[in-house]
């Protein structure tokens, strides 16, 4: 089953080689920091060295495990948790500290995921025992959760807390590629017709209306506007992938519409949202000001952006978590902004590749599955920082600061490269 | 189910594409406007770590330069109050107006190399500097203006009608930008509005200065109007509307009715060209739009089509009904006729350098419009140097050089007339335009045109 030894020790090299790049990158910005800030700065050339290290172990731990894992995905996660791991220390060293210990954190759990989770595909066994304890997680916090920035999505352990609705999401894609890989025929078919249109029976479509109806509680009851539109969009992307009947995304629309529109007449946060969005200036002292500020950010930054530390993106509240894209907007202008975009361009690009070449259909829903949930949540937070769409407050994978959304997003990418690797092996 | 997940990465491919696109849209169409909203609080910010950049005139004189020490910068200007309306000011409070907000960025050195140089001087601690704004104008004329103002309301633009460098944009009365802070509550009460550049943004009814712009319009679109004989018996009765003249100033042709600023002969030859002749006459000379200078300049103003009529018609062709123009397109207009009919587009900005003293940017003249022919610009001049040298402008003559000019005394609803002059010298090879209004003053004749005169020959004397 191994592929030719030549094939795999060249896709670690190739991987060391781009490693080498963001490193430099990373070390470039801390650098510069460094200058900035004096003497006291010098944890950031600690940190930035140490995560270099760590990310370049991980390859040389790969390299000798024998794992196949395609060699783009690490480095371009690489770039991307560089970028906001600069820019965090820039707007506090603070966040900076916490956030390389959490991305410590998560590159062991991703180191953990493919050495243990290696062989996956045990995990769609035990699809209604997690689909039930995810569903758990996230009902928790609508009762003894803590209420942070408007959305009721943490669970507060003393020290720290935690987001369940971000490692949820993981349970969500291996849910549904295990339930559709199962019931694909069934489902891309139908069973009955209805007038010309087959479709198929309750008992394949329950599960299915109850994802429908989780993402608009997470939606009204947790006021997490963001995560709910995510859990349904991926969803949609999932169903569409497993069946190929745009009439189910149509339709899972349209609902979704039409659950939004009732939203917006019964819920004044959801109003608000969308009022801001069509025209932010009249609430420019009160609920615009933030996406205001971001506005006025990017204009300031222009093509090339102010330079590292020159501007003002302190100015925009939350502007380390759901707001990063905007200080690198200011900061590194167009361009360096188009690249985070192109970045997690890349990393869908790489991620589509894996599913077209995996094993089998589980594999190939879940790998699309994950491609799906991180381009689309970076989509929708961009594009709310950016005012395409309305703001709603979710993490821009692997740069916002966040714990629990850094360490879920690693297990994740841990998964994909997983199939990936088994996907290697079997060609 | 290859085909599917395909068409998901294209899907997902392309959100990603038109989100760039989206944020392109947002940094450089949209960027510019956000970046010097005055809710931006940045600008304000940048003052208080960059060494602001001086604004220098044309004669080297530094007009605005920046003192900094202790983490702000103080703003110092020279000639403030003469040269307020052009400079404007920087203020946390008022804002930010004048050339100093058009400028903002490169005098913060937030372009081009200057922006490298300066996150380069922030990471090595050193002080950040802007860059350099040179002007065209001449402080010296500009101060020579005020004191002809002698604070009056009015206003004084002086232009070089071969380039459109603006020499003296004077507004009275004027404000001092350095002491903001004490005066601002005193500055808009006044009546007087001292804020406002009059020269610029202020609208006036041009009264007899405007039978230049009718003249060039009844020549090019009237055969013959240049050899035709006229007769003025002191009014002209427009279908029931009686428009009366200052005397009847009998036989005479067009030249001469520049000259004796005869009403009937331009009210007459406004209707000939009709309504649609005349608003044509006025889009030739760019009088419906804002003069393309580097500050706000004001649109004129003048009756729809549908009222342009009859007796309103008549009355906008001898600049009274509802026409409203600014000092600066009056000397547009002059400047135009002096150079053979084309417009130069205005402009106060020589040369923009770093903090390097390297040029980045440097004015080269460019036509905005031709007005009107060289045959036609020939007649109006040779009107208006009569207009000088024996008609109602004599008070503009200057000796050893020929002036040409027309006067204006311009109705209005505060009383006693305005007082205008526009015109150029020398005017057989002309080099400079003037326009002078002072407000409420009486006639053109006895108090803007020699005002205009010693400006011209100030301006001559200085070389320009």
């Amino acid at each position: 089953m191994r592929g030719d030894a030549g094939g795999e020790s060249r896709h670690r090299r190739q991987e060391q080689v781009l490693l080498l790049i963001s490193g430099a990158y990373l070390m470039t910005g801390m650098i510069v920091l460094y200058l900035e800030t004096g003497r006291s700065g010098w944890p950031m050339l600690v940190a930035g060295l140490m995560t270099a290290t760590a990310f370049f172990m991980i390859s040389a731990f790969w390299a000798k495990s024998g794992y196949r894992a395609d060699p783009c995905l690490l480095p371009v996660v690489a770039a991307l948790t560089a970028t906001g791991l600069v820019f965090l220390y820039r707007l506090d060293p603070v966040y900076g500290t916490r956030q390389f210990v959490w991305l410590l954190i998560g590159l062991g759990a991703m180191a953990l995921t493919t050495r243990f989770l290696v062989d996956f595909r045990f995990l769609s066994d035990y699809k209604y025992i997690y689909a039930l304890a995810g569903l758990l997680a996230l009902v928790l916090p609508i009762f003894f959760g803590r209420e942070q920035g408007g959305a009721k999505s943490w669970l507060s352990f003393g020290l720290f807390s935690v987001q369940p609705s971000e490692f949820v999401k993981i349970l969500v894609v291996l849910f549904l590629a295990a339930y559709l890989s199962e019931n694909r025929a069934v489902l891309s078919a139908g069973t009955r017709l209805t007038g010309r249109i087959s479709l198929p029976g309750a008992q394949e479509w329950g599960p299915l209306v109850c994802m429908w109806g989780v993402s608009l509680a997470l939606l009204i009851f947790q006021r997490d506007l963001g995560t709910g539109l995510i859990y349904f969009s991926t969803f949609l992307a999932m169903v569409y992938t497993a069946t190929s009947r745009l009439l189910y995304t149509a339709f899972g629309m349209a609902m979704f519409l039409a659950g939004s529109a009732a939203s917006y007449f019964f819920f004044d946060h959801v109003r608000a949202r969308l009022e801001i969005w069509l025209n932010p200036w009249p609430y420019i002292d009160t609920a615009g000001y933030q996406v205001i500020q971001s506005l006025f950010a990017f204009g300031s930054g222009g093509v090339l952006g102010t330079g590292l530390d020159q501007g003002y993106p302190k100015f925009i509240p939350a502007v380390h978590t759901d707001f990063i894209f905007a200080a690198i907007g200011e900061e590194m202008g167009l361009l360096g902004g188009t690249c985070v975009i192109l970045l997690f361009m890349v990393l869908v690009y790489r991620g589509i590749r894996i599913s077209l070449q995996a094993r089998d259909e589980f594999a190939a829903l879940a790998a699309a599955g994950f491609s799906a949930l991180l381009g689309l949540q970076s989509f929708v937070i961009i594009g709310g920082v950016i005012g395409l769409l309305p703001l709603t407050g979710v993490t821009l994978p692997f740069m916002s600061y966040g714990g629990s959304s850094l360490v879920a997003n690693f297990i994740l990418l841990g998964l994909l490269l997983n199939i990936s690797h088994e996907a290697a092996g079997f060609l | 189910m290859k085909k599917s997940i395909l068409r998901l990465g294209y899907f997902l491919i392309a959100l990603f594409i038109l989100q760039a696109g989206f944020l392109s849209y947002l940094q450089l169409y949209r960027g510019p406007a956000a970046a010097a909203n005055p809710y931006n609080r940045r600008l304000n910010e940048f003052e208080t770590r960059v060494k602001r950049g001086d604004i220098i005139d044309a004669g080297g004189v530094v007009l605005a330069r920046t003192d900094y020490a202790a983490g702000y910068g103080r703003r110092q200007y020279q000639r403030a109050a003469e040269t307020a309306p052009v400079i404007g000011y920087i203020s946390s409070r008022f804002g930010r107006t004048g050339l100093e907000s058009r400028y903002d960025r490169h005098l913060l050195g937030l372009e081009g190399a200057d922006q490298f140089r300066n996150t380069l001087n922030h990471v090595f601690d050193r002080q950040q500097v802007g860059g350099e704004v040179i002007l065209t104008l001449d402080s010296a004329l500009q101060g020579k203006a005020m004191a002809l103002l002698n604070g009056r309301r009015g206003a004084a633009v002086l232009l070089d009608v071969r380039t459109g460098a603006v020499r003296a944009l004077a507004s009275s009365p004027s404000f001092d930008p350095n002491r903001l802070d004490a005066n601002w509550e005193q500055y808009v009460k006044d009546p007087a509005s001292p804020l406002l550049n009059r020269a610029a943004d202020g609208a006036y009814p041009p009264g007899s200065a405007f039978k230049l712009v009718t003249a060039a319009g009844a020549l090019a679109r009237l055969p013959g109007a240049a050899g035709k004989k006229f007769n003025c018996p002191g009014y002209l009765m427009v279908s029931g509307f009686k428009l009366t003249d200052l005397r009847a100033h009998g036989d005479l042709d067009l030249q001469k009715a520049v000259a004796l600023s005869c009403n009937v002969t331009f009210a007459s030859l406004g209707l000939e060209m009709g309504t649609e002749g005349f608003l044509g006459t006025i889009r030739s000379f760019g009088l419906d739009q804002a003069p393309p200078l580097e500050l706000p300049a004001r649109a004129g103003t003048f009756a729809g089509s549908s009222r342009l009529q009859d007796a309103e018609l008549a009355s906008s062709a001898i600049g009274q009904g509802e026409v409203l123009v600014s000092p600066l397109q009056m000397a547009m207009i002059a400047a135009g006729i002096a150079n053979r009919g084309v417009l130069m587009s205005p402009y106060l900005v020589e040369e923009l350098k770093d903090s390097h003293g390297q040029a980045v940017q440097k004015k080269s003249p460019a036509p905005w419009r031709t007005a009107t022919t060289p045959e036609i610009a020939a007649v109006i001049t040779r009107g208006m140097m009569d207009a000088v040298s024996y008609g109602t402008a004599a008070g503009a003559a200057l000796p050893g050089v020929a002036v040409a000019g027309k006067t204006g005394s311009a109705e209005n609803p505060g009383g006693v007339t305005h007082a205008w002059f526009a015109g150029f010298a020398p005017a057989e090879n002309p080099r400079l335009a003037v326009a002078v209004v002072v407000e409420n003053a009486g006639s053109g004749g006895a108090v803007a045109a020699p005002l205009a005169g010693k400006l011209l020959a100030a301006a001559l004397a200085q070389g320009y």
